[in-house]
């Protein structure tokens, strides 16, 4: 590739579109997958899982300290959340919402790794381009959502029932009255939660990734002034974005399990 | 966007991870923070009990020496009484039996005195019987006479 050997300045629109280029399998249509996503938040599901199983297998019921004084807060953090948003205890949202925060933040802090190392490192390993941070992918975050939408479907329907459900559709926000305009309101609304979640934290990675790339195009007595201060701003972006994600699945949760009235 | 199976595979990853996640750490571990926090609350509830405990200790152990200084008190009046009591009447024991070893004394004395002063009767009863005996035997010889008597007398 030789957009890899050459310096960045030379060929700024082909260094920008070949960062942002997924590694994806031969195949295509359907099963063209993307390596680089899957391979990145399979790794992060798994380093997360290692260390929590870790934890979860040698409770320390005194003094907690480290690593699960660390897990401690973050479920306190979330169970207060989840406490707030649910009268009735629920026992999927509280795991749900704590998964979601710790693997969004983890893939979007892939962020934060110089934009070039780890494709520099793939490209002397014989491979062409990768995409290091996962959240960048919109494949992902509606992922995420989807499963997300899928489980509000679901509590929807244990919460009102079939009929319960398909009558709020009917009924909301007008009355019965104005059934139809209720009923696409409705529909919109519906479909506008999951991709505005998928779509919010896409866009903001993928603009904040595009933003490191173009700071790195610029010359590199330059590059650390802005580099440092984005990448400071940066992990704010991580942080409330993974924030947001999980607050959100929390409500859209707790507003598909309210009861009916 | 195409759907592909990327979209498929990051959401089992992402409902395997959840279900990791709630089986093999937020359960025990909210289970393991609840217990502790049941820890906390009974430790405090029984620390403040201990402190409970200590105060009504503390009470009963004053009242305890309060009661044992009145009974101390108590007993050595009582004591003080006693002793006095048992002066007073040895004192007492000891007069009246002195009076009486003198009574008795003066009684033996008075009797001892009669005693002899009937012995010295007779006894001179006696002497005036012999001497008159003597003299009525023997001639009566002044001189002799004389020194008889002299010598009864003198006896």
């Amino acid at each position: 590739m030789s957009q890899g050997e050459s310096p960045a300045t030379d060929n700024p629109v082909g260094y920008i579109s070949h960062h942002l280029k997924p590694l994806t399998t031969d195949t295509t249509g359907f099963w063209q997958i993307n390596i680089d996503t899957m391979f990145f938040s399979i790794f992060i599901a798994l380093v997360v899982m290692f260390i929590s199983y870790r934890v979860g297998n040698n409770i320390k019921t005194g003094a907690p300290s480290g690593i699960q004084n660390i897990l401690e807060t973050l479920i306190d953090f979330v169970n207060g959340l989840v406490r707030e948003a649910f009268p009735k205890p629920n026992k999927l949202v509280g795991p749900l919402g704590l998964t979601i925060f710790m693997w969004v933040f983890l893939m979007n802090a892939m962020d934060l790794i110089p934009v070039d190392l780890l494709p520099k490192a793939a490209h002397m390993m014989g491979i062409e381009s990768l995409k290091v941070v996962p959240t960048t992918d919109p494949h992902t975050t509606f992922a995420m959502a989807l499963t997300v939408f899928v489980i509000c479907i679901y509590y929807n329907i244990k919460i009102k029932g079939l009929g319960g459900y398909f009558k709020s559709f009917l009924v909301h926000p007008f009355g019965i009255a104005l059934a139809p305009i209720n009923f696409i309101l409705t529909i919109v609304e519906e479909i506008a939660k999951p991709l505005s979640l998928a779509l919010r934290l896409f866009g903001n990675m993928f603009t904040g990734e595009l933003i490191f790339l173009l700071i790195a195009i610029l010359p590199w007595y330059i590059i650390p002034i802005p580099g440092s201060m984005w990448a400071l701003f940066h992990i704010l972006v991580i942080t409330l974005q993974a924030f947001i994600f999980m607050i959100l699945t929390i409500m859209y949760i707790s507003l598909a399990s309210e009861e009916p009235h | 966007m195409n759907v592909t199976a990327t979209l498929f595979g990051q959401m089992i990853t992402f409902v395997i991870f959840v279900w990791f996640i709630k089986a093999y750490l937020w359960e025990p571990l909210t289970k393991a923070m609840e217990d502790r926090t049941n820890k906390i609350a009974d430790g405090l509830a029984s620390a403040e009990l201990g402190e409970k405990k200590i105060k009504d200790a503390e009470e009963h152990y004053k009242n305890h020496v309060e009661e044992a200084k009145n009974k101390a008190s108590e007993i050595i009046g009582g004591a003080e009484q006693q002793s006095k009591n048992i002066i007073e009447t040895a004192r007492h024991v000891a007069k009246e039996e002195a009076a009486k070893v003198t009574k008795s004394h003066e009684q033996q004395l008075e009797q001892d005195t009669n005693a002899a002063r009937e012995k010295l009767k007779s006894d001179v009863a006696e002497l005036s019987l012999l001497c008159a005996e003597k003299v009525i035997s023997k001639e009566v010889d002044k001189k002799e006479h004389d020194k008889i008597i002299k010598e009864v007398i003198g006896k």
